[in-house]
């Protein structure tokens, strides 16, 4: 079928079939942060948000996704609070996880912009990090948090 | 073969695709079904996805009932302040499905249909008395939970039929309820061992407890245990005794027969504890 949504803020139309997922037309298009990692909602590594929501990509048909409006962290922009304090916490060995810990960290922000170190681990318990670096992730995710109330009171 | 995916725009479409398409499944969130593609376990199956049908995903009071859309995702029955004020035990169970990415995607249509015995939500709806509609080309029926799941991945879908609702009655009064899931790989796997507990309470005091098991047996089963005039050490033997006669697990890589009977118990016996702290002013 032919559909369009909107990737990162800009307007996409393409053609897919009935069966394509939407990690695969994300990689394909050109999005490669958005990793297969499990491939069955397991990981966290494909992770994207789609309309604000996030979803394992490797288990959603791209058809369903007509009209949407879906962030990858490409999307995010340089002086992103969430990417910054990935990076200024050393969050990342490999990083083949990290962008889908990345958009994780903006959901739950989204929703509760003051987690407790226990709502963090909640929301992040189905990301899987091979490298083992939850500690600076969830170090990275406490302090964006702050970073994210700060700015908001010097606007 | 690739799936033929049907994107019916009204109730009454998808229920004739239904009929003509008998081989076709219903795609709710999909979070199952795309495993089962993955796995081969589907194979060239067609898919009818309800997406598109106007008012499915919708969460609505009547007196009577909170009715929940089929297409209504596991993550707003966490999340609903409506839901987690009325029904605490419901949005405890959902926000323990898988993480918050599959609880965006998966649906309460979905979850109860897909009949595995393990699930987390239908213990705690089998607790609150829920039943689920099904609505066919010709017939819409109410089948109460605690004859909806049949047998080993058996529900008591039909052909034709679709989920329609999931429904909780409002007038099983429980004040305290309690739901605790017990996994032995990762915290936010299935589960080995389940329970769900709810105190019901009249006039003269609580009465009866309500308790459902998820993955100690072939389906989530459920059973009630009378507790007047029992105290809170009387009402653990009596429902840890009823509790063992429902329990008949599987062994599988998350334990042996032994180990989630073991399991069994102590998710019933903490269920039951932490229930028991909310009723006000104790019994
Ligand atoms: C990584 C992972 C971990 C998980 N861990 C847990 C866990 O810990 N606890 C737990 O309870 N569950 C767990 N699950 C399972 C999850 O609950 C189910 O996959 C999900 O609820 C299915 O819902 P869905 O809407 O995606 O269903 P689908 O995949 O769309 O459908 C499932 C089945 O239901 C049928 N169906 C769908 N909608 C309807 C309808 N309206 N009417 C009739 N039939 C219908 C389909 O044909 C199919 O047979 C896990 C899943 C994943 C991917
Ligand atoms: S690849 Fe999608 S969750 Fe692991
Ligand atoms: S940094 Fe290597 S998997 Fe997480």
């Amino acid at each position: 079928m032919n559909m369009v949504f909107q990737i990162n803020g800009r307007d996409v139309g393409i053609e897919v079939s009935d069966s394509e997922l939407l990690l695969d037309t994300l990689r394909h298009i050109g999005f490669s942060s958005v990793r297969e990692g499990c491939g069955v909602g397991a990981c966290g590594s494909c992770t994207v948000l789609v309309d604000g929501k996030s979803v394992s990509s490797c288990l959603v048909l791209t058809s369903r996704c007509n009209g949407s409006s879906i962030l990858t962290s490409e999307g995010l922009a340089d002086d992103d609070p969430v990417v910054s304090q990935f990076i200024k916490n050393g969050a990342a060995q490999c990083g083949y996880c990290i962008p889908g810990f990345v958009m994780m960290v903006s959901e739950l922000l989204s929703e509760n912009p003051i987690p407790t170190e226990q709502e963090i681990y909640n929301h992040l318990e189905g990301n899987i990090c091979r490298c083992g670096s939850y500690p600076e992730i969830v170090q990275a995710a406490m302090d964006a948090s702050k970073a994210k109330q700060t700015s908001k009171l010097t606007c | 073969m690739r799936p033929n995916v049907f994107r019916p725009q009204s109730l009454q479409e998808a229920c004739s695709l239904l009929e003509e398409h008998e081989e076709a499944l219903v795609y709710g969130g999909g979070t199952a079904l795309q495993i089962l593609l993955k796995q081969g376990i589907l194979v060239g199956s067609s898919f009818i996805d309800i997406s598109g049908i106007p008012g499915l995903a919708e969460i609505s009071f009547t007196d009577d009932f909170l009715r929940v859309g089929p297409m209504v995702t596991l993550r707003r029955m966490e999340r609903s302040e409506e839901i987690r004020e009325l029904f605490s035990l419901a949005s405890s169970a959902y926000a323990k499905v898988a993480n918050p990415r599959v609880r965006n995607t998966a649906t309460v249509g979905g979850n109860i249909a897909h009949g595995d015995y393990r699930l987390d939500p239908p213990v705690a709806l089998l607790v609150l008395g829920a039943s689920v509609e099904l609505t066919s080309r010709n017939s819409i029926r109410k089948v109460p939970l605690e004859e909806f799941f049949v047998d080993f991945q058996v529900t008591d879908i039909s052909a034709g039929e679709i989920v329609t609702a999931v429904e909780i009655p409002r007038s099983i009064h429980i004040v305290g309820s309690s739901f605790v899931k017990l996994s032995s790989l990762s915290a936010n796997d299935w589960p080995s061992a389940s329970a769900a507990v709810g105190l019901m309470e009249n006039d003269n005091g609580v009465h009866t407890l309500r308790l459902a098991l998820g993955a100690l047996a072939a389906t989530p089963v459920m059973a009630t245990v009378d507790i007047r005039n029992l105290n809170l050490d009387q009402t653990l033997e009596a429902s840890l005794s009823k509790a063992m006669e429902l329990m008949d697990p599987i062994a599988d890589v998350r334990g042996s027969v032994k180990y989630k009977l073991r399991l069994g118990r102590v998710a019933v016996e903490e269920a039951i504890r932490s229930a028991w702290k909310e009723v006000p002013n104790g019994r």
